[in-house]
């Protein structure tokens, strides 16, 4: 493969042919701040955030810019520290942004650049558009547009990774806001609540239902686990509030998803805390329930089993299997249908 | 609408997303009452098999299209430089008057619905307005009344019925002493005939180009020094030599979005002498290696598309358009894409997202259009005025071309002169002509015998010239040393009755409208300059809301991601450095400006404005 050479602030490091100057500063982790990018979905270069100077004279946005070799780039200098706080202090006065009541404070990319550029308060003298805020009509989104920097992670989040393309950008120039479908409301539009658009939201504009007055960003823990709804193994983060309580759910970016879920590993978390929950193995006897112990539950299947078998044949047993069990387990549940019971009657759910 | 009327508007123009435009804006005349309703636009979704936000975010960029119904005939006042030094305010207050509507209403009886629009490319007979897809100059208390009644009775249709002072030929200054190069055929030869066309010598330098090596086509133009005349000046040969080669498909792409305020050359090109477009844009394509070409022409000029189709047809009858034109193996077809009123569709990379039926969204370049334009195809764009040059190139020679003007901006300019002169419309002179000769000579001065305040050059994203700048080569590198540009040619001269906070407010109120809204510099930016200087025309300024003008743009000229958002810098220092004391002067709330009170009461009033 191709290697470039190039410079960050003094510091030689080594990119490869056809990448940005963005992409080659993550892969040698250089800090350069961004609004619009993001590594799943295609370039925008809208935001201007992520502006360097090259070669000591042209200021770039490095999201978009083809890295070069010999190139020499300075990440921050006075100017740039000053067009990005200008360029901040724009989003915050065309928009309402409340840390206050905001469920994502403290996970904001906002919010923790004009922490980082002290960019000052806005002083309210510039008229702001309403936009729209809908935090009734999905039961698993909520959308409050007067937080949204229009970065367009969202649209592309939904055309690019899940495909479904719902979110798309209407209205033009300062008018310009989201739609989800044909001006329908989010709940009403095609949105398959998988979240993604959620995910990649910089702000608080996309949120979870799940997420509102459960605990801070900074109170919440995180556990990664793997989703158990499929074969596939998307790495989840699960996040719990100090109570215990299971409060989101988010992709994991190490995992084969790519942070990437579908509405199932994304919210339905719910059961895992549930009192209706089975816990201990359940006998019936005399028509009723009651609780057994493993040994005992295990014991009583074989031997029904067994009973069927020797009675009626091992063709008149059939194991179904579950798309939520792995593919080890699955393999198991037929060796054991076919070397231990002897029939090929095996089938599984195949949805959920 | 009609499910089964949705589907054969659709089969008539196609089914791909391309063909969106055309699609919307017939279904539009269709309803009557110039409204795309959810449900229409909703069947258009499902029948082209696109996502219904796609067409939600396309229908919201174009102005020209609504989802609220308005009315049988929207009438579009321009509100843009020339109009508006012309006296756009008191259209509005006529037709406030006559149909007692606001900007953003409609008449009881469902027949009027009134907008506000930016420039309609007819300057030098401002003011103006649009009807449908009709559009009047030189408008009279009278003139206004008698074409409103004019339309009682008529039904809404995409066919022009424009007025005759609009006609191409009708906006030509008639002086003896312009150099006539690219107009020399207008009012001589007949737009409606090729024959006509053919015998001026129409055809022949494509003749003499499919005889040549395209290498040596390209070798030609390069040498004649012709530079891009849409704004940037790029010269054109050497852009020609970045179209990627290889078997691929490659396209000629003609910008004919002309959204300039101030700015008609290219209509009158095109509707007075259409052919030559066609010949340019195939010898280019000859040159090039691309069989087809697109011109992209804005949705506001229909005499235009309707002349240029003719053209075309006519055209392909004869066999100059279609397969082994001339006897040749060279293939090359040309087809019309329309515009839906928005200026930043002019910026080349814009302009083919719009060919491609989505947003008018600038693209990042690299890729420019040369490597991956439109279908991510290498497209060579250029301007009317520019490729209506290279026949003349090819068919006289690149020595004889660059005889005319200086040695880095060589031939001939099209000056669209407007605002307060005796003389107004298109003029061609010599690269380089100054503000002083096109006043005095072509203008024959200024008008009731006011005194010069100042010029416009270059349209909205253009500068102000003053007194000092009378001498100034209007060439494409000399202004560029005083913070200036020729950029499209547009020369708008305003009196000394003109405020310069008012001149200021519409530029920047235009610049508002058509930010594409995608990058956050320009987006926030022109809504906060157009805000700054709303509140100075107000009188409630300060003289710290002056220098913040100079400072949001300044930002948005380092910052912002295409030129549009970099432009407003020019018209703001270029008009502080003339008129500063104006702007103070309106700081003190007990000012008195009758003409922003005018402004501000007439752009701002009404439901919609
Ligand atoms: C906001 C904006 C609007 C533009 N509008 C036009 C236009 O209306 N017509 C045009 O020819 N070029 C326009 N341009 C310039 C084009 O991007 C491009 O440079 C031009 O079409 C190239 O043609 P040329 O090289 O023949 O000049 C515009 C550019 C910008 C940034
Ligand atoms: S500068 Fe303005 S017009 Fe250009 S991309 Fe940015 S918002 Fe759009």
């Amino acid at each position: 493969m191709d290697t470039i050479q190039l410079t960050f602030d003094g510091k030689e490091v080594t990119g490869k042919k056809g990448q940005t100057i963005l992409e080659v500063a993550r892969d040698n982790g250089i800090d350069i701040p961004y609004l619009c990018y993001h590594p799943r979905i295609s370039k925008t270069g809208a935001c201007r955030i992520c502006l360097v100077r090259v070669n000591d004279t042209a200021l770039k946005p490095s999201c978009t810019e083809p890295a070069a070799n010999g190139m020499k780039i300075d990440t921050e200098d006075e100017e740039i520290r000053e067009l990005r706080r200008s360029i901040l202090g724009m989003l915050l006065a065309e928009g309402d942004h409340n840390c206050l009541y905001c469920e994502w404070n403290g996970e904001c990319e906002l919010q923790r650049l004009c922490h980082r550029y002290d960019v000052p308060e806005p002083t309210g003298e510039f008229p702001k558009r309403e936009r729209e805020v809908d935090t009734v009509s999905s039961n698993g989104l909520r959308r409050n547009e007067n937080r949204c920097i229009l970065c367009g992670r969202c649209v592309k989040a939904c055309s690019e990774i899940q495909m479904n393309s719902v979110w798309e950008f209407t209205g033009r120039g300062s008018a310009t806001t989201l739609t989800s479908d044909m001006f329908d409301r989010i709940g009403d539009s095609s949105c398959v609540k998988c979240g993604t658009c959620v995910q990649l939201c910089p702000t608080g504009a996309l949120s979870f239902q799940t997420v509102l007055g459960r605990g801070q960003s900074w109170e919440l823990q995180k556990e990664s686990s793997i989703c158990i709804y499929c074969g596939v193994g998307c790495k989840i983060d699960f996040y719990t509030n100090k109570e215990g309580v299971l409060v989101k759910a988010m992709g994991n970016e190490q995992g084969p998803n790519e942070g990437h879920l579908c509405v199932k590993g994304r919210f339905g978390f719910d059961f895992v805390q549930s009192d209706k929950r089975l816990t201990k193995p359940l006998i019936k006897k005399n028509g009723k329930f009651e609780e057994a112990e493993w040994d005992e539950a295990l014991g009583l299947v074989a031997s029904k089993l067994s009973e069927i078998k020797s009675a009626t044949g091992p063709d008149s047993i059939m194991a179904f299997s579950s798309a939520k069990c792995t593919n080890e387990e699955n393999y198991l549940m037929q060796k054991f249908m076919r070397a231990v019971i002897g029939t090929n009657n095996v089938d599984h759910c195949a949805r959920l | 609408m009609k499910p089964e009327k949705i589907s054969k508007t659709i089969e008539k123009y196609g089914n791909d997303r391309e063909h969106l435009m055309l699609i919307l804006r017939d279904l539009e005349v269709q309803s009557g009452k110039n409204v795309l309703d959810v449900q229409t636009l909703r069947s258009v979704a499902e029948q082209m098999n696109m996502p219904q936000g796609a067409v939600a975010g396309f229908v919201g960029f174009y102005t020209m299209f609504k989802t609220e119904p308005r009315a049988r005939f929207v009438i579009r006042v321009c509100k843009s430089g020339p109009c508006h030094v012309m006296g756009s305010t008191n259209v509005f207050d006529v037709i406030q008057k006559h149909l007692g509507i606001g900007i953003g209403e409609g008449t009881k009886d469902g027949l009027f619905f009134l907008e506000k629009c930016e420039c309609l490319g007819v300057c030098s007979v401002a003011p103006a307005m649009m009807i449908n897809y009709d559009i009047h100059g030189n408008l009279t208390p009278k003139r206004i009344v008698s074409i409103l009644n004019s339309y009682k009775k008529k039904k809404p249709t995409l066919k022009e019925d424009c007025g005759k002072e609009v006609d191409g030929k009708a906006c030509v200054i008639n002086d003896p002493k312009q150099m006539k190069r690219l107009i020399a055929d207008v009012g001589v030869v007949d737009p409606l005939k090729i024959e006509s066309y053919m015998a001026r010598g129409g055809y022949e330098a494509l003749k003499k180009s499919l005889k040549m090596e395209p290498a040596q086509i390209v070798q030609t133009v390069k040498d004649s020094g012709l530079r891009g005349r849409g704004g940037a000046g790029f010269p054109a040969g050497v852009k020609w030599t970045f179209v990627t080669k290889g078997p691929h498909q490659k396209y000629v792409v003609c910008n004919a979005d002309e959204g300039e305020p101030g700015t008609f050359k290219d209509r009158i090109l095109m509707e007075e002498n259409p052919h030559l477009l066609l010949e340019g844009m195939a010898v280019c394509g000859y040159a090039i290696d691309a069989s087809l070409g697109y011109i992209y022409i804005r949705g506001e000029y229909r005499r235009s598309i309707e002349r240029l189709q003719r053209a075309i047809d006519q055209a392909r009858q004869k066999g100059i358009l279609g397969k082994n034109i001339f006897g040749s193996k060279f293939n090359f077809d040309v087809l019309i894409k329309e515009g839906g009123g928005a200026y930043v569709c002019g910026e080349e990379t814009s302009l083919i997202n719009s060919m491609e039926g989505k947003r008018g969204y600038p693209r990042f370049k690299p890729p420019f259009p040369g490597g991956a334009g439109f279908n991510g195809l290498p497209s060579n764009v250029n301007n009317v005025e520019t490729l209506m040059s290279v026949p003349m190139i090819i068919g006289k020679g690149a020595d004889w071309y660059k005889a005319v003007g200086p040695q880095n901006c060589s031939g001939t300019k099209l000056y669209c002169l407007s605002g307060k002169l005796n003389r107004t419309g298109l003029v061609e002179l010599p690269m380089g002509s100054t503000l002083k000769e096109i006043i005095n000579v072509y203008g024959k001065g200024m008008a009731k015998g006011k005194k010069f305040k100042f010029a416009q050059v270059g349209g909205s994203a253009g500068g102000i010239l003053g007194k000092d700048l009378m001498d100034l080569p209007l060439d494409i590198d000399s202004p560029m040393k005083k913070g200036v540009t020729l950029g499209s040619g547009v020369v708008l001269v305003c009196d000394e009755g003109t405020c310069a906070v008012d001149f200021l407010m519409q530029i920047l109120s235009f610049f508002e409208h058509e930010s594409c809204g995608q990058c956050v510099p320009c987006r926030v930016g022109t809504a906060q300059l157009h805000a700054l200087v709303k509140k100075i025309a107000e009188r409630r300024g300060t003289e710290q809301d002056i220098d913040a003008l100079v400072e949001k743009a300044t930002v948005m000229k380092k910052a912002s991601f295409c030129a549009l958002g970099q432009s407003p810098i020019m018209p703001i220092t270029t008009m502080l450095k003339y008129f500063r004391k104006e702007f103070v002067a309106h700081c003190n709330p007990k000012h008195k400006c009758p003409q922003c009170d005018k402004s501000l009461a007439r752009y701002y009033s009404g439901r919609g404005h």
